[in-house]
């Protein structure tokens, strides 16, 4: 009971359980005006995310500037600090017996994330359907999440950041001193979109990247995973990457 | 022997030279502390690849030297070596000031200082940073009663300090498991990391309690025992070779698996291996094993100093070779293959620590040695609460400082 | 002198209490005029949403990005289409009580 998409009727209300308790408490005398539309994460699903590293081409950076725009990531100059929600990583055979591929390389969502282990506050945080966030509310800025993920995924915010002139409305930006990453483009997703770097990927062509949930046996990403031979960036580490790789 | 405590009148010129030094330390740490809280970490020298820098080092190794200055009480309490029943108040006073100059810098380094109530509040048990804190505040809680006992309670001191004693040792478990855990970083994932910085605190914190022994000893006119500094010599000798004997192990066991090679050859011979090669070997270990070993300097007051002072910038060294290397060497993504990208992946971090960096760790320096020279006073200048914090040997009878 | 003890401390309280309320002083005035909002009623009482909008928010915005809630009608997002200015409706009444919420430092509420 309440974890379905729904509208507020009375007999929900009655089993919201104790979340909307506590919200009751805090708001006595509430007038429910009209029945605002209620979207909560759904236990059970697990967002993933499946990029096949054939179709993705050296010089496309489409993926990347999408999270830029999408997630208002600002860009300070200095490439020691600039912070990269997604990056395009080219990777190299040592031996030269296999091809150079360049594959986007995010925060992978794992499901044993070191960075939530090892957060004192409790900020890096896994989500019900999988996805690992940070609250900006409440990290302290000590970056041992940053020593702890193997990924490279998280940035700390150097510098001041204002909101750019054309910037992205429905995501904040981010205060100095706090970690930031990849949130699978969390909004979107809650909102029954995909997240920008797959949109624009699938716009461009390349269609490379495909987003879903892995726990329905229905879902595009799922079935893929299932037939074809796919691949995790350090499977070796055990954090259960939720970024799958086909071709690599 | 020592037996009689007693305070300094803290009224000399000299004395009020030290202290406005040490004020002016803790001023410079205050106000960058200030700076960075203003302006961001963005003038600092950290970046997005080396997260900790010159800050942490510092923090990370005066926390090693509190538990290590724990020694010389442990030594009388535990091990009943009556000699040192003397330096038992020093000891644990000691310890509570560089937990408290640790702690100040580590804290006053985050990202959001501001938001330290909200960190008490909400606690993730599986971090190994929140059982850190849970360990700095045990020990010193420990420290604190241990001193409370001696002065008011002696049958209850042996239980106190063996509880110190233990305490102490999984407290800098804790400390190189902060980095020992950490399984993405190859340079200081190891179960040995943690017994490591415990030889370091003990050798150390040992050394640093003879330094400042000495000089509080010349300072205020008393004379220190030789026979109670050889044997100070001799446990500083054994626990140098314990340290050794942790890197030797921590060595023989990454050179002997292959998938080590890379960043086993590449922290001897690439851009940090002076580091290690220079002031944990050297500086660390051999010079002064050298210095000690050598009976025209190792039996003198100022060879033991000069061997102590090599031994704690050698432990400073380690603990700035575990943090600075560990983070320069890039995380392996595709373990067998080269990477690059715009993030710098596959590169060498670069770090050009700042001096703001370096304040904030003086800083921290100077809230130890506040406390430690206020813990000599008498405690008529600060009514009622200093009273119980004064010591060292009233022998001789007349002080200077 | 240990009668001036208690002299000393009523010193120096009387003289915090004096501070406090010399800065009560130079900011006393009428309360500031808040722009009218743009709908006909907020999604709770305005006397309500008056004392706990900010523990209201704080709410909100654990079960959102801890538990994915989003009530889209009752986000900060929304507060604007009635509430159209910061700086004339929330800054005006937050300088005029001396609180500095962080919010905006990172929402956007042009």
């Amino acid at each position: 009971m309440g974890r379905e998409t729904m509208t507020m009727d009375r007999r929900t209300v009655l089993g919201l359980g104790t979340t909307v308790v506590a919200a009751t408490l805090l708001a006595p005398g509430v007038h429910l005006i009209a029945a605002p539309t209620r979207t909560e994460a759904k236990e059970g699903r697990r967002w993933a995310m499946l990029v096949d590293v054939n179709k993705c081409s050296t010089d496309c950076t489409a993926c990347t500037r999408a999270c830029r725009v999408e997630n208002n990531v600002p860009i300070f100059g200095d490439p020691n600090r600039d912070i990269h929600w997604i990056r395009k990583v080219e990777i190299r055979d040592k031996s030269h017996h296999r091809p150079t591929v360049t594959l986007p390389v995010l925060c992978n969502h794992c499901e044993n994330p070191p960075c939530v282990h090892v957060c004192p506050t409790a900020a890096s945080f896994v989500r019900k359907d999988g996805i690992v966030l940070v609250d900006k509310h409440r990290c302290i800025g000590c970056r041992y999440c940053m020593i702890a993920c193997p990924y490279k995924a998280r940035s700390l915010v150097y510098h001041e950041t204002s909101f750019p002139k054309d910037g992205n409305p429905d995501v904040p930006i981010r205060a100095m001193g706090v970690v930031e990453k990849c949130t699978f483009c969390v909004h979107l997703v809650d909102a029954g979109k995909q997240p920008a770097c797959v949109a624009a990927c699938q716009n461009s062509g390349e269609a490379s990247m495909i987003f879903g949930d892995l726990n329905d046996p229905n879902s595009e990403i799922a079935k893929r995973v299932r037939e074809v031979k796919t691949q995790t960036i350090r499977p070796d580490l055990g954090l259960k990457p939720q970024v799958y790789y086909q071709g690599l | 022997m020592i037996s009689e405590y007693s305070a300094i009148e803290g009224r000399s010129p000299r004395f009020y030279k030290l202290l406005g030094g040490l004020v002016f330390l803790v001023l410079i740490g205050a106000g960058c502390f200030l700076a960075i809280e203003i302006f961001g970490h963005g003038i600092t020298g950290m970046n997005n690849q080396v997260v900790w820098g010159v800050p942490h080092v510092v923090a990370i190794s005066l926390l090693v030297m509190a538990s290590g200055a724990l020694n010389l009480g442990s030594m009388s309490t535990v091990f009943a070596t009556v000699q040192f029943k003397q330096f038992t108040r020093f000891s644990a006073f000691l310890s509570i000031a560089l937990l408290a100059g640790g702690l100040a810098v580590l804290l006053l380094d985050l990202g959001r200082p501001d938001r330290m109530l909200l960190a008490m509040l909400h606690y993730n048990f599986r971090s190994m940073f929140s059982w850190n804190v849970l360990l700095y505040t045990g020990f010193f809680m420990l420290c604190s009663l241990y001193l409370w006992s001696m002065f008011e309670k002696p049958q209850y001191t042996k239980l106190i300090g063996s509880a110190a004693f233990g305490w102490r040792l999984i407290l800098t478990t804790g400390t190189g498991s902060i980095f020992g855990v950490i399984q993405a970083r190859e340079v200081f994932h190891s179960a040995i990391t943690g017994p490591t910085f415990v030889a370091y605190s003990l050798t150390s914190g040992t050394a640093l309690s003879i330094l400042l022994l000495v000089t509080t000893f010349r300072l205020t006119n008393r004379e220190f025992d030789m026979r109670v500094l050889f044997a100070l010599r001799n446990a500083m000798i054994f626990f140098v070779f314990l340290v050794f004997y942790m890197l030797i192990v921590e060595k023989f066991t990454k050179f002997y698996s292959p998938a080590s090679y890379d960043v086993e050859n590449w922290l001897l011979g690439g851009s940090m291996s002076w580091l290690y090669w220079g002031g944990v070997v050297l500086i660390g270990i051999l010079f002064p094993l050298l210095t000690l070993f050598n009976p025209a300097t190792g039996n003198t007051e100022g060879g033991i100093m000069f061997a102590s002072a090599l031994i704690v910038i050698g432990e400073i060294s380690y603990v700035a070779h575990v943090l600075l290397a560990g983070q320069t060497y890039p995380l392996t993504l595709f373990p067998g293959y080269e990477v690059s990208s715009s993030f710098l992946d596959g590169q060498m971090a670069t770090y050009t620590p700042s001096l703001v960096e370096f304040g904030l760790g003086l800083g921290g320096v100077g809230i130890v040695g506040l406390i430690y020279v206020l813990g000599f006073l008498k405690g008529g200048n600060f009514p009622g609460i200093l009273d119980i914090i004064c010591f060292f040997c009233d022998s001789c009878g007349n002080f200077d400082l | 002198m240990v009668w001036l003890r208690p002299v000393q401390m009523l010193l120096i309280f009387s003289i915090l209490v004096g501070m406090i309320g010399f800065t009560g002083f130079l900011h006393a005035g009428s309360a500031p005029e808040l722009e009218k909002a743009k709908g006909e009623n907020c999604i709770r009482p305005t006397e309500w949403m008056r004392r706990n909008h900010m523990d209201y928010l704080l709410h909100q915005r654990e079960l959102t990005v801890r538990e994915g809630v989003r009530v889209p009608e009752e986000s900060l997002r929304n507060c604007k289409s009635c509430h159209t200015s910061r700086a004339r409706f929330c800054d005006r009444c937050h300088t005029y009580v001396g609180v500095a919420p962080d919010c905006f430092q990172c929402h956007n509420y042009p």
